[in-house]
């Protein structure tokens, strides 16, 4: 895992969640984007402001009644 | 109007008829409901609601009130904490009559703190018989630092009678690994919640009829691996399908998300109107009929059904064909989507028709505002981005909501609106600092009226205003808010002169401005002693707040008026402010509700009674002051009537029930803004020289740092004078002369300051005490001049009290002045009341059979009527002792206690501690020196 300085720059984050998400959700989950992986995981990706959406974005995910398996800080771009 | 409460947030759901019964976790609840805490944590859709509601539903009935059930239904809102308490207080308190009303009120006057409030909840409980159950289903939304620190103080402190059960997404911020250790957590999780393949078979197969092999069935368990939520939409696919098989194989060879997939068929499978329907509405927390009719209208094609209301009849047919709806009250007027559905359909609309969100929120805002739901429609309002429609909303409903105490919600907005809707509207601007100051919350508010004043001095056209009639009134206002700040601040001049600007400037009929600047005025002067000017404005704000129908106001204003009215020496005009504004009171109580502060108003008058020595009548009003509960009384009323029944006891020669009550009354005592001109120590202080003990009350006068020396001020003359009385004590019990010199020179410095202030009441009382030192001094002219002085000043306004308390000695030197002049009828009643009859007046500490002017209607009460343990628990109800800490004491089990309690309040009537004792202290049963 990535220790970060707590100064937090807006950052790109991937969320990965089991089963495969429905595109309708995307604009659910503010815009990030939405990948379908191979192993039946789905991957959101994208610019998140600061931890108050990541947390906000989770209680999502929560509230959903889906799996989180994992969050990862990613390069922009990648 | 502004609905105070949610009604459907204290019903269980209503449960739907067909249920799988799951015992395994029907026991788990059971076992949970004896111990302090159970937790039912889980995810979204795993039946977590209807598990608590099924369980709920099959609870034995509060009928043999061996264990009552509380509900509470959580939302976002009540992430404040005093919200969210008022919920669980009403909750308990429908529950168990009488278990959380005064906590109720303590916690809505806003002056203590939420640990004060449950400390009187857990000894209102611990003492109780029955066992209560608090459902608190939702928590998570509610869970946060203001909320988890007063949960985590209740489970600290919870009474074994008290059982808590929380349904959430999210353990909650409570010390859960601490009662895991001790065994005092159940906990039904995700794991337990999963249906087991017998559990799914008998869902699907049994409930719904659907006869699916045990292999689908097999299939179905593993992929949605018991999930509830998936289950439900499952069987809903497979209702209306032929080849369930298929569908089954089809649903468990796909990765996608098992909520997608099934819902997606589940939809698809719904005619397009219904569908648009369950988007349309999906934005609604709660939906009606009505509501859905507005949000979704019916096109044209669909024809109107000529009788029936479209949005109940869809409503009613998705609550049939069990889809997402979940009926919030039994006659299924209100309902909401299952949380997991309702992001679900949500998540669709705002994907397929993001440009339709925003009119379907302003439509709903707009039904809810026609409603006179402001609180919903401005949320809508808000939701739609429309800022310009909540602020409209907000700025049409304040002064509404100012009259009905919701302050609460204009502070909450206050930090939602945004500085740019803000910035041209003025009137919005005002009432969210009403807001903001009525909260307590002066921070940045002075910067908000600085711009508001600047605001005012732009040409009309660049500023937005709703009600053009608000416009005129705002510089009084904003004068009036600064006064407040001035008076918060702690400049009661400054306060004064900006409230005088403030009347000068309102408009012909703004009632309001004028009233509430008044009282601000009348505070900072009492605060600083200046009484003739006080009394003038608070007069002022008690006409102007009744014509603005503030009327909880005027009641709060009457008891600061009369207070400095008798203070001043005007009896009658005391008696007269107490009666209007209790006649007031009167005329705007509806229905069952009694204002709050009308039994304050019958207190008041029980003074007045007291001082005219007519104690028949202090007992009917405190009995009737009583009798009202505290639901009729605001939060200081509980020690103002310990005082007032003290004093009467005190004058019926009961001296230690009065100590007795005066403690309890220090007990329940609750500070307000108005200045405490009559501490309930010195009242003490003068029972305790009424009975001669003069080392205590010396004692009192170090502790209190009253002293003879002392600079005398108004604000501390009751306890100055309260010292006379104590010097004079001494000087009778040891014949210390140094005492009665003190006791004289005090007085006489008094006399000059009460009578420079022009305080005649406080005159009167001084110069009977001069009376009574010179009288001891053996200066008999000086001290028939004194008395005749008060007689004199008395007389007018029918003063009694303060004569008979100074007999024998008093009536000795009224006979004696009365040889001197013509008997009046006055000075005869004065001679009447100050003579001991037959010796019942005597002072002798034990007022039992000593009380000719005690009549508490026709209910005396036979006093064998309660056991001797019974007694004993009775006064241990009075002390802030929790049940087990009673038992400790009476070497008792802690059910013994609760049966005593159970048949004590059965015995006198009452439903809670505070009133068994105040019962019990009005019929005299708490009386006598054994208690001492």
């Amino acid at each position: 895992m990535n220790t970060r300085p707590s100064q937090q720059p807006p950052g790109h984050y991937e969320l990965r969640i089991e089963g495969h998400l429905s595109e309708h959700w995307s604009t659910w989950f503010d815009g990030l984007t939405l990948t379908h992986a191979d192993d039946g995981t789905t991957i959101l990706r994208g610019p998140v402001t600061d931890q108050a959406q990541l947390h906000g974005l989770i209680a999502r995910i929560r509230d959903l009644g889906a799996t989180l398996l994992s969050v990862n800080v990613s390069d922009a771009d990648s | 109007m502004v609905a105070p409460v949610v009604e459907t947030k204290l019903l269980a759901p209503s449960l739907r008829r067909e249920v799988v019964p799951r015992p395994r976790l029907a026991d788990l609840l059971v076992r949970g409901a004896q111990g302090p805490l159970t937790l039912v944590s889980a995810p979204a859709g795993f039946g977590k609601t209807t598990l608590l509601a099924s369980w709920f539903a099959a609870a034995p009935s509060t009928e043999n009130d061996d264990h009552a059930v509380a509900w509470v239904s959580l939302d976002e809102r009540d992430r404040e904490a005093t919200t969210f308490w008022s919920y669980v207080l009403l909750a308990l308190d429908r529950a168990v009559p009488g278990s959380g009303a005064a906590a109720l009120t303590l916690l809505q006057s806003g002056q203590t703190s939420v640990e004060a409030v449950l400390v009187g909840l857990v000894n209102e409980l611990s003492v109780r018989s029955g066992e209560v159950t608090l459902v608190l289903d939702d928590y998570h939304l509610a869970d946060g630092v203001e909320v988890a620190s007063g949960m985590a103080f209740l489970v600290d402190h919870l009474p074994p009678q008290l059982h808590i059960v929380v349904g959430t997404r999210v353990d909650p911020a409570l010390p859960l690994s601490r009662l895991r250790a001790r065994g005092e957590l159940v906990e039904v999780r995700a794991n337990d919640l999963r249906f087991t393949p017998q559990e799914v078979s008998g869902y699907l197969n049994e409930l719904n009829g659907l006869d699916l092999s045990p292999d689908d069935l097999a299939v179905l368990e593993s992929r949605t691996e018991g999930w509830v939520a998936a289950l439900q939409l499952a069987a809903l696919s497979l209702r209306n399908r032929d080849d369930r098989t298929g569908f089954i194989a089809g649903f468990a060879g796909d990765d996608r998300f098992v909520v997608d997939y099934l819902v997606e068929e589940v939809l698809s499978q719904q005619p397009d109107d219904v569908r648009r329907f369950l988007l349309d509405t999906s934005i609604l927390d709660r939906l009606t009929g009505p509501l859905c009719d507005a949000v979704s209208p019916q096109p044209e094609s669909a024809g109107p059904r000529t009788g029936v209301r479209p949005g109940r009849a869809r409503l009613e047919d998705l609550d049939r064909a069990n889809l997402f709806l979940v009926a919030l009250d039994d006659n299924r007027t209100w309902y909401r989507y299952h949380h997991l559905f309702g992001d679900v359909l949500r998540s669709h609309l705002i994907d397929e028709r993001p440009d339709e969100v925003a009119t379907l929120h302003r439509r709903a805002a707009g039904w809810h505002a026609d409603a006179g739901h402001v609180d919903a429609a401005v949320r809508h309002a808000m939701a739609a981005g429309d800022t310009g429609q909540a602020a409209d909303l907000v700025e049409l409903s304040f002064r509404a909501l100012g009259r009905e105490r919701r302050e609460d919600l204009l502070r909450q907005w206050a930090h939602q609106l945004t500085d740019d809707t803000l910035r041209n509207r003025p009137v919005l601007a005002v009432a969210l600092i009403g807001g903001l100051m009525a909260s307590n919350e002066f921070d940045g508010v002075d910067g908000r009226l600085d711009h508001v004043e600047h605001l005012l001095t732009m040409p009309t056209d660049e500023v937005v205003v709703v009600d053009r009639d608000e416009l005129p009134r705002l510089p009084a206002t904003i004068t009036m808010y600064r006064a407040a700040l001035a008076l918060v601040g702690g400049d009661p001049a400054g306060a004064i002169t900006l409230a005088a600007q403030a009347i000068a400037v309102a408009e012909d009929g703004d009632d309001l401005a004028v009233g509430s600047s008044a009282a601000l005025s009348g505070l900072a002067s009492w605060s600083a002693g200046d009484l003739e000017a006080a009394r003038v404005s608070y007069g002022t704000a008690i006409g102007a707040l009744t014509r603005a129908g503030h009327i909880a106001d005027v009641l709060g204003c009457s008891i600061a008026l009369a207070d400095m009215e008798l203070r001043l020496g005007h009896l009658r005009a005391a008696e007269q402010t107490f009666a209007r504004a209790l006649a007031l009171a009167e005329e705007n109580t509806s229905g069952l509700a009694v204002m709050r502060g009308t039994a304050d108003m019958l207190v008041g008058l029980s003074r007045v009674a007291w001082y005219r020595n007519d104690l028949v009548g202090m007992a009917e009003h405190l009995r009737r002051s009583d009798e009202l509960g505290e639901s009729a009384a605001l939060a200081q009323n509980p020690y103002r009537w310990r005082v007032g029944l003290a004093r009467m006891r005190a004058a019926e020669g009961d001296l230690s029930s009065a100590l007795k009550l005066l403690d309890e009354a220090e007990r329940v005592y609750v500070a307000d803004y108005a200045p405490n001109v009559q501490p309930i120590h010195a009242t003490r202080a003068r029972v305790l020289a009424a009975r001669g003990d003069v080392a205590e009350a010396h004692a009192w006068a170090e502790d209190h740092l009253v002293s003879t020396d002392d600079v005398l001020s108004y604000l501390r003359e009751y306890e100055h004078i309260t010292l006379a009385r104590v010097l004079l004590a001494e000087h009778a019990a040891t014949g210390s002369s140094a005492a009665l010199d003190e006791a004289v020179r005090l007085l006489d410095r008094l006399l000059a300051a009460a009578a420079g202030g022009g305080r005649t009441g406080s005159v009167i009382e001084v110069e009977v005490l001069r009376a009574l030192a010179h009288n001891a001094a053996g200066a008999r002219r000086e001290s028939l001049g004194a008395l005749q002085h008060a007689v004199q000043l008395a007389r007018p306004e029918g003063w009694v009290r303060v004569f008979v308390d100074a007999s024998p000695v008093a009536c000795d030197l009224l006979r004696e002045l009365a040889t001197e002049q013509p008997r009046s009828g006055y000075l005869s009643e004065l001679l009447h009341a100050t003579t001991p009859v037959d010796g019942a007046r005597e002072q002798t500490g034990d007022g039992r059979g000593a009380r000719p002017g005690l009549v508490f209607g026709s209910d005396r009460w036979p006093v064998d009527m309660l056991s001797d343990r019974e007694m004993e628990v009775l006064r241990l109800l009075g002390s802030d002792l929790d049940g087990p800490a009673i038992a400790r004491g009476l070497f008792v089990s802690l059910n013994t206690v609760r049966t005593h309690t159970k048949h004590i309040y059965a015995k006198l009537g009452v439903n809670s501690r505070r009133a068994a004792v105040s019962k019990a202290h009005q019929l005299g049963l708490l009386s006598g020196p054994e208690n001492r």
